[in-house]
């Protein structure tokens, strides 16, 4: 089985958003929406020795992703090369997935009402195709592989060089887009999109705090009464003639 | 007999009587009523059996791993089994929809329910009695109980406020409805309703189908009527209600063929036919003897 990865070459990225849109027109994602785009950081230095970087956003893919526990009906799933997919068959838009996300890479696709984000292009990987944004980037910056692959791009990058995982102390949970380039790079697009911390939308709080607490007890204690019921009733028999 | 012998409270009963009225039959539910009821439970068995393997995140779930995924099987997939849950809620709500349409007048407008499901003190007692009783704590009678008992009154509450809350949160979800906002609280409130109802249903099945006393009951979900002795013993007041109203019925029928018999004394019988001619064919005089 492959593990696929992504490495993303801030040093080789020009922000021309080439891959936004080839990602926009490869899977119609209504506007206002994307399922990467690059987006320019801060600035580091003082003048005039100033730095800047872009910072490429998608979904990780991560190892332990935290909006497949958080998705109810299980339409996000984490498939066996480590790629997280969703199902539209079973996703009913709820949101609860794009509030677990730390790096915002998902959004509601208000037009069928389902959750999309980036699949690493399954679909193209099945006929051989590379990622539509990976073959259209002018720079070469988005290098997609297979980390099983020792002879592969990726894992040069991820094993021999430098590419690190967009991680912080708190949320590390292992994302398989790595980020290259120099440290200021990675200094720069962690001040401005270092990963959040997983969200509950407030639905889920309700239900986990007071909700499903109502929903136990009532189920239980009623359960309790018919089952005593049942056993005194057991006990005593039926009569033929009563009263 | 006339409507003032009718009892105001229920009295001991003679052998005999109590016999004879455990013979008589009277009606308890039409037949639309036993339809529905038996497509409500089959569609709450397919739904509750369905829902519970659909819902996965370890957030939200109950059902034990290895059900889910006995369910995923069955159904071959689990977009399967939300396809399948989808079908059989919009098929159950489009059936109540038109029940309601229909059958508004007889069973959902205000003053119906409220004589029908509306607590009043009787019904109080007989919580508090009916409680007692289960745990032998007490020997006192039962209060006199209308149609539907204090407890099938509070699951009905219960079932009337709950069920068109899981309709509308299901349409939402299914169909999306007002965003996503709208569809994430629609689904918690989905799984609060039903675990609600499903609190009730404990009861309902087990006074329903297997609690002795209530045997009449549950055989009247079949045939739709029940036998007099128990009407009179379980439901004395709706017992008494139509024990009035055949009582009229039958002193308007008699007062009717008394008027008729003596009309047609007068004059010879030529009305066959015509616009006033009664709806029940009644006995000629010269029958009767």
């Amino acid at each position: 089985m492959p593990r696929y990865a992504m490495v993303i070459d801030q040093e080789r990225c020009v922000g021309c958003q080439s891959c936004t849109v080839a990602c926009k027109s490869e899977w119609d994602v209504p506007n206002g929406f994307a399922r990467t785009k690059v987006r320019q950081t801060g600035t580091i230095g003082t003048f005039p020795k100033l730095s800047t970087s872009f910072y490429v956003s998608q979904c990780n893919h991560c190892d332990r992703p935290t909006c497949v526990p958080a998705c109810p009906t299980g339409a996000t799933y984490q498939d066996q090369s480590g790629v997280v997919r969703v199902n539209r068959d079973l996703c009913i838009g709820c949101g609860s997935c794009v509030a677990a996300c730390p790096y915002g890479a998902r959004y509601i696709n208000a037009e069928i009402g389902k959750v999309d984000k980036c699949d690493f292009c399954v679909s193209r990987l099945g006929k051989g195709l590379q990622p539509a944004c990976v073959g259209t980037c002018p720079a070469h910056a988005k290098i997609f592989g297979d980390l099983e692959d020792s002879s592969s791009d990726v894992f040069r990058f991820v094993y021999r060089g430098a590419a690190k995982r967009m991680e912080t102390a708190n949320i590390a949970i292992g994302p398989n887009v790595y980020y290259a380039g120099k440290p200021k790079h990675a200094e720069l697009a962690l001040a401005s999109f270092a990963p959040v911390p997983p969200r509950t939308i407030a639905p889920g709080k309700v239900w986990s705090s007071l909700l499903n607490k109502v929903v136990y007890l009532a189920v239980g204690v009623t359960f309790l009464g018919q089952a005593v019921a049942f056993f005194r009733q057991l006990s005593t028999g039926e009569k033929q003639f009563e009263e | 007999m006339s409507a003032s012998a009718i009892p105001m409270v229920p009295t001991p009963l003679t052998s005999e009587q109590a016999e004879a009225m455990a013979q008589r039959q009277i009606k308890k539910h039409h037949v639309a009523i036993v339809l529905l009821h038996w497509f409500n439970a089959i569609s709450w068995l397919l739904e509750l059996a369905t829902g519970a393997g659909l819902i996965v995140s370890p957030y939200y779930r109950f059902a034990p791993l290895w059900y889910l995924q006995m369910m995923e099987g069955i159904f071959g997939s689990r977009a399967n089994m939300l396809r399948f849950h989808i079908a059989v809620g919009l098929t159950w709500t489009a059936v109540f929809l038109v029940y309601a349409i229909f059958g508004f007048r007889n069973y959902l407008r205000i003053e119906v329910l409220q004589h029908e499901i509306g607590l009043d003190r009787d019904d109080m007692q007989w919580l508090k009695v009916r409680t007692l009783l289960l745990l032998s704590r007490t020997k006192d009678p039962l209060p006199p109980q209308g149609v539907y008992n204090a407890g099938q009154k509070l699951f009905a509450l219960l079932v009337y406020t709950m069920v068109p809350l899981i309709m509308l949160t299901g349409l939402t979800m299914t169909f999306h409805w007002f965003g996503t906002t709208f569809v994430a609280w629609a689904m918690v409130l989905h799984f609060f309703a039903v675990g609600m109802v499903v609190s009730g249903l404990m009861i309902h099945v087990y006074m329903g189908a297997v609690f002795p006393e209530e045997k009449p009951a549950f055989y009247s979900m079949i045939t739709g009527v029940v036998d007099e002795l128990y009407a009179y013993r379980h439901h004395f007041k709706w017992w008494r209600a139509v024990k009035i109203e055949e009582q009229t019925w039958r002193d308007e029928l008699r007062s009717k063929e008394e008027g008729g018999a003596r009309s047609t004394d007068e004059k010879p019988d030529d009305n066959s036919g015509s616009d006033n001619a009664p709806l029940i064919s009644r006995p000629q005089s010269g029958d009767r003897r």
